[in-house]
């Protein structure tokens, strides 16, 4: 394998980034640029649609932008309906912002701007754990607030000791554990995908394209599936936290009820 | 392969540094954006669009529901007229059945009549010439029996009593 490469993997770095330091404080330049440049190209896109809309009022006939937008926002707004009972005003955008963010985010590491070993000028950020731990606390603490509250803070807390009070430790963690998978999920596809590009680029010139296309194509097809998982989950914990309060009631009625027949059953026997 | 390949760094890459808060503000900042600016507007236009083709449906389905209700309009007219056309041809049959009823009860009559009419004509023609026969023949046979006889029988009694007789013999006989 080392005669085919003539440079060895050793010259690849892992988790490396270009650093300043401000303040006392460490801020990776190159991950901040490229999410610039994501969010940047998002909000370009979004307001260029918005733009677009504001000419065609007449006719309904969307754009192919347009289309691309309202294909998004429609899914997600279904799957927001579908989840939470009604197009959330707060979640369907986060949804939207997440999918959008995330795709283009992830569709960074497709140019080819590593310029050499040094300078890589657009890494895809979201191969940073910053942005996907951050990515993922604006999710979480979100889905926090809203099912407190949905249930109000009682509410909420006893559903951790159910169904059965046993199962308190289970559900915490599980509720720390969200945020975790959340982001190092997304950041651990995307940095494979990084490595791979990496790898790839080691081989000599006239053999590299072909690998080097095939990945790239898989590679976005990753980016949109990453992009996609993170805004479902996040619709889907949101709907976790909310659900459950009418079920409980249902099935409190429910035993209520069971006792109350019990009850009635018993009574006569003494009778005989 | 070198066994070195993960360098030592400084850092460990899954230990957050000051980075993720502004990944924070700036993930924030595009989320009150697109949600402020950019998505409302997408979903006024859905909503048009979907508000717009949903009445254009229902202009198609009232259109619909007009033509088929001129169309059953239409097929009641001419079941109508049909019924119609069927009740006067009944009615034209029944009233030329009545008028050749009619007719043929009258011509009956009329025969009758006539047959009645010339019944009567006959007896009278028959009564006619039996008196003139009567009076006739006693003439004729009394101026026959008066030649073959010689004497006359002008005897207007005596003669009538004899073609009297006579007449009666005959009828007895006859």
């Amino acid at each position: 394998m080392t005669g085919l490469l003539p440079l060895s993997s050793s010259d690849i770095t892992i988790g490396e980034h270009k650093t300043v330091v401000w303040l006392g404080m460490t801020f990776n330049i190159d991950t901040i640029i490229s999410t610039l440049v994501a969010g940047g190209l998002v909000l370009l896109l979004g307001f260029w649609v918005v733009r677009q809309m504001k000419r065609t009022t007449e006719d309904h006939v969307p754009t192919k932008t347009q289309m691309l937008w309202e294909a998004v926002v429609g899914e997600v707004n279904k799957q927001v309906e579908d989840n939470l009972g009604k197009v959330h005003p707060f979640v369907a955008p986060l949804a939207i912002s997440l999918f959008f963010f995330i795709l283009f985010a992830n569709w960074l590491e497709l140019l080819p701007t590593e310029l050499n070993h040094d300078t890589h000028l657009l890494p895809a950020p979201t191969a940073d754990t910053n942005l996907t731990y951050a990515l993922a606390a604006v999710t979480m603490l979100s889905v926090w607030t809203y099912g407190i509250r949905q249930k109000g803070w009682k509410g909420y807390f006893r559903h951790f000791a159910e169904p059965f009070p046993v199962l308190l430790p289970l559900n915490i963690l599980e509720e720390l554990i969200k945020p975790i998978t959340l982001a190092l999920r997304l950041f651990g596809n995307i940095f494979a995908g990084g490595i791979m590009l990496a790898l790839i680029g080691l081989i000599p010139i006239y053999a590299l394209w072909a690998p080097n296309l095939l990945w790239k194509a898989f590679d976005g097809v990753i980016g949109v599936i990453q992009a996609f998982i993170f805004a479902l989950l996040t619709v889907l914990y949101f709907a976790m936290a909310g659900a459950g309060h009418e079920e409980h009631e249902i099935h409190e009625k429910y035993e209520d009820e069971q006792r109350e027949k019990q009850a009635r059953e018993a009574a006569p026997a003494p009778a005989h | 392969m070198a066994s070195v390949a993960i360098t030592p760094m400084e850092s460990n890459f899954l230990v957050p540094n000051a980075t993720f808060f502004v990944e924070l503000a700036a993930f924030l900042l595009l989320l009150f954006l697109l949600a402020k600016y950019v998505i409302p507007p997408i979903n006024r236009a859905m909503t048009a669009r979907q508000e717009a083709i949903r009445a254009e449906f229902a202009e198609l389905d009232e259109a619909k529901s007009e033509a088929h209700a001129a169309e059953e309009e239409f097929k009641s007219q001419i079941a109508d007229a049909r019924h119609e056309a069927a009740r006067i041809r009944e009615e034209a049959r029944e009233q030329g059945a009545q008028i050749i009823a009619e007719m043929r009860e009258q011509a009956n009559t009329e025969a009758a009549r006539i047959v009645e009419h010339a019944h009567a004509q006959i007896e009278a023609d028959r009564k006619a010439a039996m008196a003139q026969l009567r009076s006739e023949v006693g003439m004729l046979a009394t101026t026959l029996a008066g030649r073959i006889v010689g004497e006359s029988l002008d005897d207007d009694v005596r003669q009538t009593r004899v073609v009297d007789r006579f007449l009666t013999e005959l009828e007895g006989a006859s």
